[in-house]
């Protein structure tokens, strides 16, 4: 073989590995379904799985929230698709929201999901046109969940038991 | 040294050390990159390579070459950098008193082989003894004191161990893989290194000083 295709190839493909393990440090993915998922993405080529996704958004219609969560985790199991991540987040808050108090694991996970929708979305902007919620984009969800885990004077009110849940 | 050495063998072994040396075994498995003294003592390790000659720097990088030729060297310096500073990294121990030895008695070995090592063979055995001493004391000394005791008298052991050294010597728990791919590492490194061009041999004239 000619040296200089030897040393093109070489170079091609060292730098080819060289950014997949800046991208393995920089994304610290945690599954190889993530791994791949995520290769598949930067290519165009990650679909979710539309069966699991609509199974989840039945479930969490009729409130039946981990069993969403598990449907849509099926969906996306690389957690790259903004919209899935988006119906996650908004079952966790949906499942932590209390008249009384809201459940603070549930909402720290959500948050943490909101992040990832917000991330996977394109220039971080992410729209849902679902009639059944409230809350439409991921930045109302994230300020929501944000506010469910401060604490401060106004909790005390005796009002926000008749606040609606979202 | 041949061209699919330089451009394909060279960088993958490098990359390779550098993508397993970043692994971190805590609660979840993470990529961290190297500490800013993992660099410093990188540098220092580079520059005994290059002073040995078991990295001839112009073998990489000389106007000589073609421009490709320099390109894929620079890669191979660039990799073998990286390399370096995440092995040194991965053999670091993480936390209180054991890092701090640890990165002084690394400072002090590779300070101590950049000044009296001129031989290539010697450099790379004492670097084979440093990194593999830094592996037995990271990932079988230490990994054995903080692992989890399996009995009461195991763990009443290890909670008095703890407490008499104010929890500076124990370290998170290593799962057994730790070990295994720090070991991958490091063999895969020297190999690396050790497939570096070799310095050419002295020409003899066949003349005698009288």
């Amino acid at each position: 073989m000619r040296e200089p295709i030897v040393r093109s190839a070489g170079l091609v493909g060292a730098l080819a590995y060289a950014a997949a393990i800046g991208w393995l440090y920089v994304t610290q993915p945690q599954t190889a379904a993530q791994v791949t998922g995520g290769f598949a993405s930067i290519v165009g080529a990650y679909r979710i799985d539309q069966q699991a996704f609509d199974d989840g958004l039945r479930f969490f219609r009729q409130d039946q929230f981990v069993e969403a969560r598990a449907a849509f985790a099926r969906a996306d199991p690389a957690e790259r698709d903004a919209r899935t991540q988006f119906y996650i987040a908004y079952a966790y808050y949906r499942q932590g929201w209390g008249r009384v108090y809201n459940d603070d694991a549930l909402f720290a996970k959500g948050l943490a999901t909101v992040d990832r929708a917000i991330a996977a979305a394109p220039d971080g902007r992410l729209l849902v046109d679902d009639t059944n919620l409230l809350m439409h984009s991921a930045d109302e969800l994230r300020a929501e969940l944000q506010r469910g885990l401060t604490k401060d004077a106004s909790d005390l009110n005796p009002m926000r038991v008749f606040r609606p849940r979202k | 040294m041949t061209p699919i050495r330089e451009a394909v063998i060279l960088p993958a072994i490098f990359l390779t050390v550098a993508l397993v040396g970043g692994a971190d075994f805590g609660q979840r498995v993470s990529l961290v990159p190297a500490s800013l003294f993992a660099l410093v003592l990188a540098v220092m390790l580079v520059a005994a390579l290059v002073r040995c000659g078991a990295l001839q720097t112009a073998r990489f990088l000389h106007g000589s070459r073609t421009p490709l030729a320099n390109i894929n060297g620079f890669v191979v310096l660039t990799s073998l950098f990286a390399a370096s500073a995440q092995l040194l990294w991965m053999l670091t121990p993480r936390s209180g008193l054991p890092m701090f030895f640890v990165d002084v008695l690394l400072f002090v070995l590779l300070l101590n082989t950049l000044v009296a090592t001129t031989d290539r063979v010697r450099l790379l055995r004492s670097l084979a003894i440093t990194l593999g001493s830094a592996l037995v004391l990271k990932f079988v000394v230490l990994a054995g004191l903080s692992a989890p005791g399996t009995s009461r008298t195991a763990r009443v052991m290890m909670a008095l161990f703890d407490a008499a050294t104010f929890g500076s010597i124990a370290q998170s728990p290593q799962p057994a893989a730790g070990g295994y791919l720090a070991f991958l590492a490091v063999a895969t490194y020297l190999v690396g290194i050790s497939l570096l061009p070799r310095p050419p041999e002295p020409i003899h004239t066949g003349m005698i000083r009288r």
